[in-house]
């Protein structure tokens, strides 16, 4: 008995910590009852066309998430123009408040990936049953991979299409090339109608506009940089060759440059468009606005000797961040946008994109969808033709420097084709400039 | 003079950990600051460009180091306030500081390493185990060695101080860059003196300690020399008392007796009679001289023999040397009447007494069995002990003076050295045969 006052003060001390851990729990458990998942995305197309309906699909996967998530809710910031939206998202990073999931630039993905802010998706990816990367097309998949991790899924995918101003083409008694032309008969096709019709001394139709040589190089199986960056290839004959009929076709303007404007005349009877691009331009409003003057269509890049039809191919990515603290849910709404099937397909129906996921582009619904807004008597293009050129399509290469890379050697190129230097050597000198840049 | 040099200890401690407080709060400040700079000119896009990596949040950043800190402040506190603290209880703080500071270096994303040497620093002032204090330092040293920014920032990517100082203007940079350094080296510095002071202080303690056990070891051989001095002098007091014993009654008797003898001799043929009466008082006069050799002899014998009967005497030597020592020590006789002549009683109580201190000295013997018994007129004395014994019996070990004991009242004696140590001495009786 001469114990009980230490027995009364354990009793009491056990009680108020009794009590804290109920209030403490209890407090968890309001918090709990709300989660907040933020979403970093910005407002408008990634392609640079016009969108009035950037938010919707985002608005319907929130939706669906809510429902299937009771207690979750998904915040996202609106308004984020997509100019601003690297500088937006770099002060989150800094201030260490960024999204938990997020859309990530094509020009900030390798810089992001290497920082470490971005989460490595690898083990999530094999941890879900429900998840199977093949179901990707390829290339847009390997788009979201930095080091041979894989850092971001992709969620739209664009390929490059070549335009055909058809009205020039029947006026020249020229027929449309088919799917599977080639760098000759495009060759050819310039050759014809580039002159002077108003007979003032000055060329004013041209055979192509905004070409440039990575898309010759793209459509002749060429590589210009090692996957890792660590090495470049000018000197590759598939490259020279891209090179060199670049400048073939720059010579038969006899210095004079081709404009925008030219094309938006109709004077222009090709021109390099991403799938957005044709899109946006073939279904009204838009069309009313641009390219109102003459009849068009859009069939796959002409394939050089060594390589196929094929072209560039740009993904819109989203990632998770390395420093979320709801893994899980980050990883079920990233798979949600990324990898649903039903939202997948409103991409083509709110968007101006391709879905990454190869049985919704290459579905009869996605042909559908696709042909609702246009004439009568074009032809839309097949989802098996879309999902080949994107599956097979060319990726840029993610590594640190290409941007910076890629800038320097646009720049030497257009001066090799412009000016008149050899090809061959000063692809060689580029080369050595290049690999010393990047071994730096 | 201990404590004017701990409080020096001290105050390097204090100062360095002052320092290194005062570098991660500056680049923690300096982080955050910077970010805010940014983040207000609108060149984050351009900023990440730059940079390798950047700190999760600058402001959990500087909150974290700020705690970190403030608990190393508290662990020195703890320590230096609380003097009477267990050794158990700094070597837990140290632990404790080990853990702080390498959780605030990788906070700094091994910006900042100088931690270590304030770990170092601690480490070679409280730790004085040598292994303790080697496997301390090996710790730290293979710490600042990997925990090393340029090393680490191979394999995994690291924020950089120096690219948030290069966001400023060049001349902005090159301040900042100084203060950086300076800071740095500062934090060396302190660290070099610190060490140099505690190491000399360690070596004036050494010294002390050397002087004090020299001043010891004089002092124990002069001990030594006045203990030898006092024996040697006892032994000439004893050998002036036997020379005086000897010639105030041998000396006298015998001259007397010589005199006596001299008288006889010129007396003989004149008077028989007179000579028969002289030689009767001779005889009579050495008689009484054996009696007073006999009693100075007596003065000689042990104390508790002079007094006390033989079996009480040994009975009570056995008491005093089982106090004095811890050895349990059994005395067993079969003999009521132990009655012998002065000789034998004396030389079987110095037997037993030699045998008793050899096998507690030489056999460190815990239990010693004595027994005295008188079989076919011969006294048998056995004692026994269970300590180390020994292989090979070497005379010195107390076992010569035994036997010329024994043998001066021709007796025999044999010891054994296995199991424990065994003296066994036969010493024939002279019952009854008396001198007078």
């Amino acid at each position: 008995m001469r114990m009980r006052p230490l027995y009364k003060k354990i009793l009491a001390g056990a009680a108020v910590i009794l009590l804290l851990a109920g209030v403490f729990l209890a407090e968890l458990q309001i918090r709990k009852k709300e989660v907040v998942l933020e979403f970093g995305m910005f407002t408008g197309s990634n392609w640079d066309v016009a969108n009035a309906n950037s938010f919707v699909i985002i608005d319907q996967a929130i939706e669906r998430f809510e429902k299937e998530h009771p207690g979750v809710r998904i915040h996202y910031y609106s308004g984020v123009r997509k100019v601003d939206y690297s500088e937006w998202f770099s002060r989150k990073l800094l201030a260490g408040k960024e999204p938990d999931v997020f859309m990530v630039l094509g020009t900030d993905f390798n810089q992001f990936s290497s920082l470490g802010v971005m989460k490595n998706l690898d083990e999530l990816m094999e941890q879900d049953p429900d998840f199977n990367k093949e179901k990707y097309f390829s290339s847009a998949f390997r788009t979201g991979q930095y080091g041979g991790v894989q850092y971001a899924l992709p969620y739209e995918t664009v390929p490059t299409l070549m335009f055909v101003n058809k009205t020039l083409l029947t006026k020249e008694g020229i027929e449309m090339p088919d799917q599977d032309w080639t760098w000759e008969k495009m060759y050819d096709i310039c050759q014809k109608v580039t002159k002077d019709v108003d007979g003032d001394g000055i060329l004013d139709q041209f055979g192509i506009y905004n070409y440039d040589w990575m898309d010759a190089v793209c459509s002749n199986g060429g590589e210009v940089f090692q996957a890792d960056g660590s090495e470049c290839y000018f000197t590759d004959d598939r490259i020279v060759e891209s090179v060199k009929y670049i400048r073939q076709l720059n010579e038969l303007y006899q210095g004079q440059k081709v404009v925008r404007e030219d094309f938006n005349g109709g004077n222009v009877a090709f021109m390099p468009l991403t799938f957005a691009e044709y899109r946006t331009y073939k279904t009204y409003p838009y069309k009313i606005k641009r390219y109102a003057n003459f009849r068009w269509d859009c069939i796959t890049m002409p394939s050089g000797s060594q390589g196929e039809n094929l072209s560039q191919v740009d993904t819109l990515l989203m990632g998770i961040s390395a420093r979320t603290k709801k893994e899980k849910l980050a990883w079920e709404f990233l798979k949600l946008l990324t990898y649903d099937e039903a939202i997948q397909t409103e991409i083509f129906r709110y968007s101006q994109g391709a879905s990454v996921l190869k049985s919704v582009t290459q579905s009869r619904e996605m042909e559908s969808i696709v042909q609702e807004d246009m004439e009568e008597g074009d032809t839309v293009i097949s989802g098996n033709l879309l999902g080949r050129v994107i599956e097979e399509g060319q990726i840029e290469p993610q590594f640190k420097k290409y941007e910076q890379a890629k800038a320097l050697s646009d720049n030497e190129i257009s001066k090799i084709v412009e000016n008149d230097k050899t090809v061959d050597s000063s692809l060689k000198i580029l080369q050595r400039e290049i690999n010393s840049y990047l071994q730096q | 003079m201990n404590d004017r040099k701990d409080r020096y200890v001290t105050l390097f401690q204090g100062a360095m950990l002052a320092l290194n407080f005062a570098a991660v709060t500056l680049i923690c400040v300096f982080i955050y600051v910077t970010t805010g700079r940014i983040l207000e000119h609108y060149h984050a896009r351009a900023f990440l460009d730059e940079v390798v990596t950047i700190p999760e949040n600058p402001k959990t950043n500087l909150i974290v180091c700020m705690a970190l800190m403030g608990t190393l402040v508290a662990t020195f506190t703890v320590r230096q306030f609380r003097k009477e603290l267990q050794n158990k209880w700094v070597v837990i703080t140290l632990i404790l500081d080990m853990l702080i500071c390498s959780a605030a270096i990788y906070q700094l994303d091994f910006n900042y390493n100088g931690l270590l040497l304030l770990v170092f620093a601690n480490v070679i002032a409280y730790v004085k185990d040598g292994k303790m204090k080697l496997l301390f330092v090996v710790l730290a040293i293979i710490g600042y060695l990997v925990a090393d920014y340029e090393l680490l920032s191979i394999y995994m990517p690291l924020y950089n101080i120096d690219d948030y100082i290069q966001y400023y203007s060049f001349n902005t940079q090159q301040y900042l860059f100084s203060i950086y350094n300076i800071i740095l080296s500062l934090n060396i510095i302190l660290f070099i003196v610190y060490c140099v002071y505690v190491i000399n202080a360690q070596r004036g303690t050494i010294e002390e300690v050397n002087l004090l056990y020299h001043e010891l070891q004089t002092a124990n051989e002069q001990l030594k020399e006045y203990a030898d001095m006092s024996e040697r002098m006892a032994q000439t007091r004893e050998r002036n008392r036997l020379a005086r014993e000897i010639h105030d009654t041998l000396g006298h008797t015998l001259t007397g007796i010589a005199t006596g003898l001299d008288a006889c001799l010129t007396l003989i043929d004149a008077s028989p009679e007179q000579t028969k009466k002289q030689l009767l008082l001779l005889s009579k006069v050495s008689r009484e001289g054996i009696r007073d050799i006999r009693r100075s002899v007596n003065e000689l014998r042990p104390d508790s023999l002079e007094r006390l009967s033989l079996e009480v005497a040994i009975r009570k030597m056995v008491t005093d040397m089982s106090q004095v020592s811890d050895v349990q020590i059994y005395f067993e006789t079969d003999e009521k009447h132990l009655k012998f002549d002065e000789d034998e009683e004396n030389a079987i109580y110095r037997v037993i007494q030699e045998s008793i201190t050899n096998a507690v000295r030489h056999g460190k013997a815990e239990k010693i069995w004595i027994t005295l018994k008188k079989i076919d007129g011969e006294i048998l004395l056995i004692i026994k002990d269970n300590g180390i014994g020994c292989d090979e019996i070497k005379s010195g070990f107390g076992t010569k003076h035994i036997k010329e004991r024994i043998e001066m009242l021709r007796g025999t004696v044999t010891f054994a050295g296995q199991h424990g140590f065994t003296v066994t001495a036969h010493i024939p009786i002279r019952w009854g045969e008396m001198y007078d």
